[in-house]
């Protein structure tokens, strides 16, 4: 934990020196999978890793990825001293490789053209797709980005009995040390999130890394990047910095003005990846008219995001009307610039 | 009358010279809860774990019960007990365990696949009796982990949480499914040329501990979530030597004489009394 001049307090896990976070814009999420499949060509596209995705996009409301990830339990307590047991998910709720019609095209002559064999899958990432909730024309849904939210409160870490989980000195990124780890599964069935992943081939856990190849500077061109489903994002939707760095847009969006929130805070694990939540245009009545009613209930945002979200999304919507009125507003500033020297502050901390 | 009281005593005699004689030498062994190491100069039979040489050697049931760690689910156990035969020759350990489960789980394929496993723990140092669990940082253990999924490894370790394991493993296994019974064989040198390995002693004097532990991966044990054993001593020795039984032999008959005579004597005096 760490106290800026100001006298606002900088949560940050004790035995660590800074702590990296990023904040998803879900504003600008248009779930084209760029981020997923940045990640997935860096890190998980073979050995044992198939069926991972470190970094998925899921439609909300929806099941998510893993399949209703957010019933199967793990966390912390509400005292958030004690573990809360949670549960495996089942390999076909991550979603297997799917049986075409190779067999048939290629060996038995059959004109038909490439596709899933009948019955290949009942489910897989992405399957919910846009489907959302609500009755039209007031139907919704938006976008969720998730990566391993690099807990300050991390329950994988405390669960497993071997310390193979722990977060690195140096910026809080949480590991999986490969030597130490025997593939228990404590840490996939401990994260509440969903995050850690068992390889059967290698027997291990694995999981997000942060990139920290690429923030170290080891990734393209010898320079320090950021995470790659950040920096190939079309839409740009993703700052990435130190929660402790108190000029840094991640400080000024998430403590300061209050606007970046939590996914599921209840879980308690202080996640650091924060939220911009969603705004969505009112609901329609039946003569098509615009009516005062959020389209998005705000009970499903509170949801996800606890009670924070409302005070977040009261203050967006005075700072865009500043920014309407044709004030400046530091807010708006922060979440529409293109200067990737302000979305993307990872050396702020190097020694000179 | 006498003929009788004769043919008694003759009885009794013969019971306890035949129990004397039958009765294996490991008993008084395994009522100390220890696993006899029977000696055998040739293994030829015993090295496979199906090998018929396994017929005659001594089979120790011994009970299990959940290892208590700090894990979840670690109360939630399946498997009771599972039995145990050793035999060593000059230079080597046979050690054969078997225990009961009806589900064979062989793969680990999956998130929601775990194995089933059985492990022997043995004190690194062989005169010690480490913590249970793992021993500790003064008292590590080595441990032999056998997988369902067909693998061995040989570990070391000094507490909960530290097993690592060893580079080059000097175990081999064998292991054998049927009737809803795993059968599984583990050879070793008695005392291997490698660090930190522990040397099984080869002579009655000698003194090391073992305990077992079993993993059933349907319910989906693992880790400290097992049927763990206590420690039990390592019964090193050759047959008792003949002089021994005999004396039992002797004090058995002695004592049924006595009792005999004891008898005959309280009667008589009865007799005079009315």
């Amino acid at each position: 934990m760490s106290t800026s001049d100001g006298g606002e307090t900088i949560d940050i896990a004790d035995d660590v020196d800074h702590q990296v976070a990023m904040v998803m814009d879900l504003n600008k999420c248009i779930g084209c999978q760029t981020c997923t499949i940045a990640c997935k060509t860096n890190w998980t596209d073979g050995g044992g890793r198939e069926y991972m995705y470190w970094n998925n996009v899921e439609t909300k409301p929806g099941a998510g990825y893993p399949r209703d990830w957010e019933e199967l339990g793990g966390g912390w307590d509400e005292e958030g001293d004690e573990r809360t047991p949670g549960d495996l998910p089942a390999q076909e709720d991550y979603g297997a490789p799917w049986d075409f019609n190779h067999e048939q095209i290629m060996y038995e002559g059959s004109d038909e053209p490439l596709r899933p064999m009948d019955n290949a899958a009942d489910w897989s990432p992405n399957w919910d797709e846009d489907e959302g909730a609500g009755e039209y024309p007031n139907s919704y849904y938006f976008y969720l980005p998730r990566i391993c939210n690099h807990c300050t409160h991390p329950s994988c870490v405390e669960a497993c009995p071997r310390s193979a989980l722990y977060k690195r000195e140096e910026d809080g990124i949480v590991l999986v040390d490969q030597d130490r780890c025997r593939g228990y599964r404590y840490c996939v069935e401990g994260c509440p999130y969903k995050k850690v992943y068992y390889n059967a081939m290698k027997k291990t856990s694995e999981k997000c890394i942060f990139c920290y190849p690429r923030i170290e500077g080891e990734g393209p061109d010898g320079e320090v990047r950021a995470p790659a489903c950040a920096e190939d994002c079309p839409p740009q939707l993703r700052l990435v910095g130190y929660l402790d760095d108190e000029e840094g847009p991640i400080h000024k969006l998430v403590n300061e003005y209050e606007v970046a929130v939590r996914l599921h805070p209840e879980y308690r694990t202080e996640p650091n990846v924060y939220y911009i939540p969603p705004f969505a245009p009112p609901q329609h009545a039946a003569d098509g008219e615009t009516t005062d009613e959020d389209r998005i209930p705000r009970e499903y945002l509170e949801e996800l995001f606890g009670p924070a979200v409302n005070d977040a999304l009261e203050t967006i919507e005075r700072e865009r009307e500043k920014v309407n009125r044709g004030e400046d507003s530091e807010v708006m500033e922060m979440l529409t610039t293109t200067d990737t020297s302000d979305q993307y502050r990872l050396e702020v901390f190097d020694e000179a | 009358m006498k003929r009788n009281e004769l043919l008694l005593v003759a009885v009794l005699a013969a019971v306890v010279i035949g129990a004397t004689a039958v009765l294996p030498p490991g008993v008084g062994a395994q009522s100390e809860r220890g696993i006899p190491v029977e000696y055998t100069a040739t293994a030829d039979d015993l090295d496979s774990v199906t090998g018929n040489g396994w017929e005659e050697v001594q089979s120790v049931t011994v009970p299990l019960s959940s290892a208590g760690a700090d894990v979840p689910s670690a109360d939630d156990v399946t498997i009771e007990q599972m039995r145990a035969q050793a035999v060593r020759t000059d230079s080597r350990l046979y050690l054969r365990i078997s225990w009961a489960d009806p589900t064979r789980d062989t793969s680990e394929a999956s998130v929601r696949e775990f194995a089933d496993g059985a492990a022997v723990q043995l004190p690194t140092d062989g005169d010690q009796q480490p913590p249970i669990a793992m021993g500790s940082r003064e008292s590590p253990v080595n441990v032999w982990y056998w997988s369902g999924s067909g693998e061995t490894e040989e570990l070391f370790a000094g507490g909960p949480g530290t097993t690592t394991q060893f580079q080059q493993t000097t175990v081999a296994t064998e292991h054998t499914y049927a009737d809803g019974r795993w059968q599984v064989l583990f050879t070793r040198q008695l005392a291997p040329d490698e660090p930190n390995r522990t040397t099984v002693p080869s002579a009655a004097d000698e003194e090391t501990s073992v305990a077992f532990a079993v993993w059933n991966g349907s319910n989906m044990e693992v880790a400290g979530q097992k049927s763990a054993s206590q420690w039990h001593r390592v019964a090193i020795g050759p047959a008792p030597p003949a002089y021994e039984r005999v004396l039992w032999a002797v004090a058995g008959v002695a004592i049924v004489i006595t009792t005999l005579v004891t008898i005959q004597g309280i009667r008589h005096t009865g007799g005079d009394g009315s």
